[in-house]
């Protein structure tokens, strides 16, 4: 994970801080940073969505590919979920030094998913058995600065709600077979329901309190944090614990309370800005990656 | 052409036999006994074997058996550190490593680490690493390997188990053991200690409060060090589940101690007072 050097006596300022609950960037314990969402950044993509959380830049496009549902859900189509943590973001990830980081952060996304309300799969299935949509999402990570997860998770719903896939007919072929037929109107096309998909929250325990949205220098304080994959709903689809320390129970059950509380607040105002997005339509000013 | 010519490998595609078999019974029977004579909503863990000191060439390895679930831990070093670029040289590195054997599952599996054997892998080395002192292991790698030979449910929290008994049984200076437990919620009731058809079955029946939970407990500091859960639950029955899950650890407890008494008195028996 891409770290900062700290020393004691930054640690002894920033714990001091977050103690009194005013964190050197002036948020209370419970605050995120800044956030900016855009959707549909991407055109080559059918959904994609950019998230900045202070430095934290997170691209996330997703592709949709029609292919064989696996044979234990012959209903339902999936999910594909890869994490690249690019040389961008940090000289550390240069080479194969992303790849650990990557793959954490790629496993806990199939966990978060794996459940049978977060994204409708039978929506994707397009006949039982035979074909469905594989929708490959893809996350690239240009900047790091702490609270990947929650990055990574809201610029996915955000490019899950953008993403569109195109409708497809089937009819039986001449020869008995199946004939597949896409439409060729580009507007005419299904959109995905992210009622239920899930936000991760990142507690850090950082001495005796807990933070929501920690920086590097934080995250260098805190020994251990928790992550929780929120639905609207209040309900938790994946936690673990990350990092080298470990949490008093106590402790943890009050964590997994603020997680609770903070994951539901950021559902509403997240939904209410995509829709707002949404509804400024073509004439919308895009901004880009130079925002 | 098959990628991997070193050992012998069958067609490139070909499916379990379990694909094709009808299944008797998806869901699981939602009230009284469990199918191993067990008690649904009660903290009745396997009873579990464990011994120490197999491998003699590891500095310390242990076995643990709790029903079907058969696992092997070894340990090796402290030894020299092989990453010279470590920035952080006062603090020792504890690398965990946890694969299962390809024929370990109902369904054959790979002998190349996937990505779900990764994910494990990190899971014991974070649930143990909060126990081992690492200070007093400056520049130096201790290797935990545990391998799964036989799954029946509830590997992650064996693993945990059994290597924390393994580090005790090499001499590693840890703050206390770590144990393991975990948890299949099933709607409003729960099974603990899951098997592996428990664990697997009717999971992506619908219902409220369908997830599994792995807990990770140092019992004498009553911290958690690791924590895992998967599926869709409550806040409640998260909380709960814990709770259930710190309940079950306790349970194993004197288990393990017991192993590990026996393993150091084996050791080293005490002088015949003569």
């Amino acid at each position: 994970m891409a770290t900062v050097q700290l020393s004691e006596a930054e640690k002894v300022y920033v714990l001091h801080g977050i103690r009194d609950d005013l964190r050197v960037d002036g948020r209370s314990c419970e605050d995120y940073r800044h956030m900016e969402i855009e959707t549909d950044v991407v055109s080559n993509t059918d959904g994609s969505a950019k998230v900045t959380l202070g430095h934290t830049a997170v691209l996330v496009g997703i592709k949709a590919e029609m292919g064989k549902p696996r044979p234990a859900q012959p209903a339902e189509g999936y999910l594909e979920f890869f994490v690249d943590c690019s040389a961008n973001a940090t000289p550390e990830f240069e080479g194969r030094g992303g790849e650990e980081l990557g793959t954490e952060l790629t496993n806990t996304l199939y966990r978060v998913f794996n459940n049978k309300r977060s994204v409708d799969l039978a929506s994707l299935c397009i006949s039982p058995g035979e074909h469905c949509w594989l929708l490959y999402v893809d996350v690239l990570l240009l900047q790091c600065d702490g609270n990947l997860y929650d990055g990574i998770s809201i610029a996915i719903k955000a490019a899950l709600f953008n993403t569109k896939l195109p409708k497809v007919l089937i009819s039986e072929g001449e020869e008995g077979g199946t004939e597949i037929e896409l439409s060729d109107d580009p507007y005419d096309s299904v959109r995905l329901s992210v009622d239920n998909v899930p936000c991760i929250v990142t507690l850090c325990k950082v001495g005796p309190r807990h933070v929501v949205d920690a920086t590097l220098q934080e995250k260098a304080c805190s020994v251990a944090s928790l992550i929780m994959a929120v639905t609207p709903a209040g309900t938790c689809t994946c936690m673990r614990k990350v990092g080298g320390g470990s949490l008093d129970p106590e402790s943890f059950f009050e964590m997994t309370e603020a997680g609770r509380r903070v994951g539901r607040a950021l559902h509403g105002p997240l939904m209410a800005l995509l829709s707002q997005e949404e509804a400024l339509g073509q004439k919308r000013q895009k901004v880009g990656f130079l925002g | 052409m098959p990628t991997d010519t070193k050992r012998i490998r069958g067609p490139e595609v070909s499916q379990s036999l379990s694909r094709f078999i009808c299944k008797p019974e998806t869901t699981l029977p939602s009230d009284g006994t469990r199918a191993d004579g067990r008690n649904r909503d009660q903290v009745d863990v396997r009873p579990v074997f464990v011994r120490c000191g197999l491998v003699s060439q590891a500095k310390g390895s242990a076995y643990i058996e709790a029903g079907n679930t058969k696992l092997i831990c070894c340990v090796y070093g402290p030894k020299e550190t092989e990453r010279k670029d470590e920035t952080d040289m006062k603090c020792g590195r504890l690398f965990a490593d946890m694969r299962f054997a390809p024929f370990s599952c109902p369904e054959r599996g790979s002998w190349i680490q996937g990505s779900q054997e990764k994910d494990l892998s990190l899971m014991v080395l974070e649930s143990l690493q909060p126990a081992v002192c690492l200070h007093k292991y400056p520049r130096s790698q201790i290797d935990v390997n545990v391998m799964v030979l036989e799954n029946n449910g509830s590997a992650l929290a064996h693993a945990i188990t059994c290597a924390s008994l393994a580090l005790a049984d090499a001499g590693i200076e840890m703050y206390d053991l770590v144990l393991g437990c975990s948890i299949r919620q099933d709607g409003a009731s729960y099974l603990i200690d899951p098997t592996f058809l428990e664990e697997s079955g009717s999971y992506w029946a619908s219902g409220e409060n369908q997830g599994s939970l792995t807990v990770s407990f140092l019992p004498s500091l009553n911290q958690i060090s690791g924590l895992q859960s998967d599926g869709e639950m409550g806040e409640g029955t998260l909380t709960a589940g814990v709770r259930t899950c710190i309940e079950g650890c306790y349970k194993l407890y004197p288990v393990i101690q017991q192993a590990l008494v026996k393993a150091v008195r084996g050791a080293a028996p005490p002088p015949s007072e003569s």
